[in-house]
């Protein structure tokens, strides 16, 4: 084992392991928290345009156009650098709460437009039948639409799931304190580049092996006849 | 009325900078386009195939690029293998950008490649194997063709999403788009929301365009299924 010692020493990566556990700990509950923003503002989003109303949609579908084509580093400094100096109040939120505001903002619509296909995707005659049956709209919306909506699009959700844990890491661009930037840390502080940066994608792909098992799980929840729409 | 003149002044004399930053946004991803289809083109090919082991590797591959961020990719082609010793991986700061950026691209491009291969119908190849043409002729005369049509939308969508990935570069301090515009606030502290927004707006024409054709062309050539992000 000796030759691998001089490509990657076990010992000082052992050093750090609990700056990088706390960084992992750090990435999941900042995903979490996005996600769950993320999913409720993307019904939003995607409610909203699907909306008859052009006042409404006509906003929607240019804040949806903006995000899709603007790089998220970009919405992390306007939000982090550019809010505040146009925000009287100036400085309210920290660098965390800055992030995930920003990683909101830049998730929720991509979340609303695979929502969005999840609603087409419900067989009218669901809707219709559950009209019929003397439910409220908004009985309807979440008791009928939704679930199946959801279970419809389930495989591109937890696609961008995955992709919203790997975008957190620009999140140390600004400070944050998560996976990335417990490497970021370990390089600075020992200035040895392959075990900084090698461990925390080794972590990554830790938390991506999780993903898709968790996904692999839910699909065959999922896959089962109650869920399927027709 | 004097703030928009104040405004139209900043743009004035951020212009060429900011236009410089465009090109090598526009260079670093078209070179990365490239480089990262030709490798996504060959491997997404081999993937089709259907031999056990490099279908394996591949897709190891694949988990690789796809499950770590692509900043973390960054720098352990940018830190990393120059600390290795060996000569020919000293990349310059250039040369890291286009060499992670390709292998992030190709991660895509296999994919979409593999599954339009996929989705050419199985008769077109059983029906030129039954006419005599070897695997070879088969591949390169009658499914490939077929499939290149279909991967037209998703590689717009992933141009778009390799337009984007180059403002990371500037954590490496390559000038492009995002990184002149640090340097630009660096100058002019004063209007940091005003600059931002302008490198917002430069992205957004690049990028829109490209967005509006991969939409047009899923119209009109199909589409073999949506590439997250």
């Amino acid at each position: 084992m000796d030759w691998l010692q001089f490509y990657f020493n076990f010992r000082i990566v052992g050093n750090y392991a609990d700056v990088f556990i706390a960084g992992i700990g750090q990435t999941l509950w900042i995903s979490v928290l996005c996600l769950i923003l993320s999913l409720i503002f993307g019904t939003m989003v995607a409610l909203a345009r699907m909306s008859k109303n052009p006042l409404i949609w006509r906003p929607i579908a240019g804040y949806i156009q903006f995000i899709r084509s603007t790089p998220l580093l970009i919405q992390i400094y306007l939000v982090y650098y550019g809010l505040p100096t146009v925000l009287p109040i100036g400085n309210l939120l920290d660098e965390t709460q800055t992030g995930i505001l920003a990683l909101t903002i830049h998730t929720s619509p991509y979340f609303g437009e695979i929502i969005r296909a999840g609603i087409t995707s419900v067989n009218r005659g669901q809707i219709e039948g559950a009209l019929s049956v003397g439910m409220t709209q908004r009985q309807t919306l979440f008791n009928v639409t939704l679930p199946q909506a959801l279970a419809n699009v389930m495989p591109p959700l937890l696609g961008q799931t995955a992709v919203l844990i790997k975008d957190t890491s620009l999140l140390s661009i600004i400070a944050v304190f998560e996976l990335m930037g417990a490497g970021l840390q370990m390089f600075s502080e020992t200035v040895i580049a392959t075990e900084s940066y090698v461990t925390t994608a080794v972590c990554y792909l830790l938390i991506y092996a999780m993903m898709l098992v968790i996904s692999g799980m839910l699909q065959d929840k999922l896959g089962g006849k109650a869920w399927q729409s027709n | 009325m004097d703030s928009i003149i104040d405004k139209i002044d900043i743009v004035r004399s951020l212009w060429p900078f900011l236009l410089k930053g465009l090109w090598m946004t526009f260079q670093i991803s078209i070179l990365a386009i490239l480089f990262g289809s030709i490798i996504g083109f060959c491997l997404g090919v081999a993937k089709t195939l259907g031999h056990y082991i490099p279908t394996k590797l591949i897709n190891g591959y694949l988990h690789l690029l796809r499950g770590s961020p692509y900043l973390v990719q960054l720098y352990i082609i940018f830190f990393v293998l120059p600390s290795m010793g060996i000569p020919w991986l000293q990349f310059d700061g250039y040369t890291a950008a286009v060499v992670s950026l390709s292998l992030y691209t190709s991660s895509y491009v296999t994919e979409i490649v593999a599954s339009a291969i996929f989705a050419v119908p199985s008769g077109q190849s059983e029906a030129a194997r039954s006419v005599g043409m070897t695997r070879f002729q088969t591949y390169k005369n009658v499914v490939v063709p077929q499939a290149v049509k279909l991967t037209i939308p998703p590689m717009a969508s992933v141009y778009v999403i390799v337009i984007k990935s180059t403002a990371v570069l500037s954590v490496i301090g390559i000038a492009e788009l995002t990184r002149q515009g640090e340097v630009a606030i660096m100058r002019m502290p004063g209007d940091i929301m005003f600059i931002y927004c302008l490198i917002a707006l430069f992205y957004f024409f690049y990028c829109y365009p490209v967005l509006r054709f991969s939409k047009w062309a899923e119209g009109k050539f199909g589409s073999v299924g949506d590439v997250e992000h």
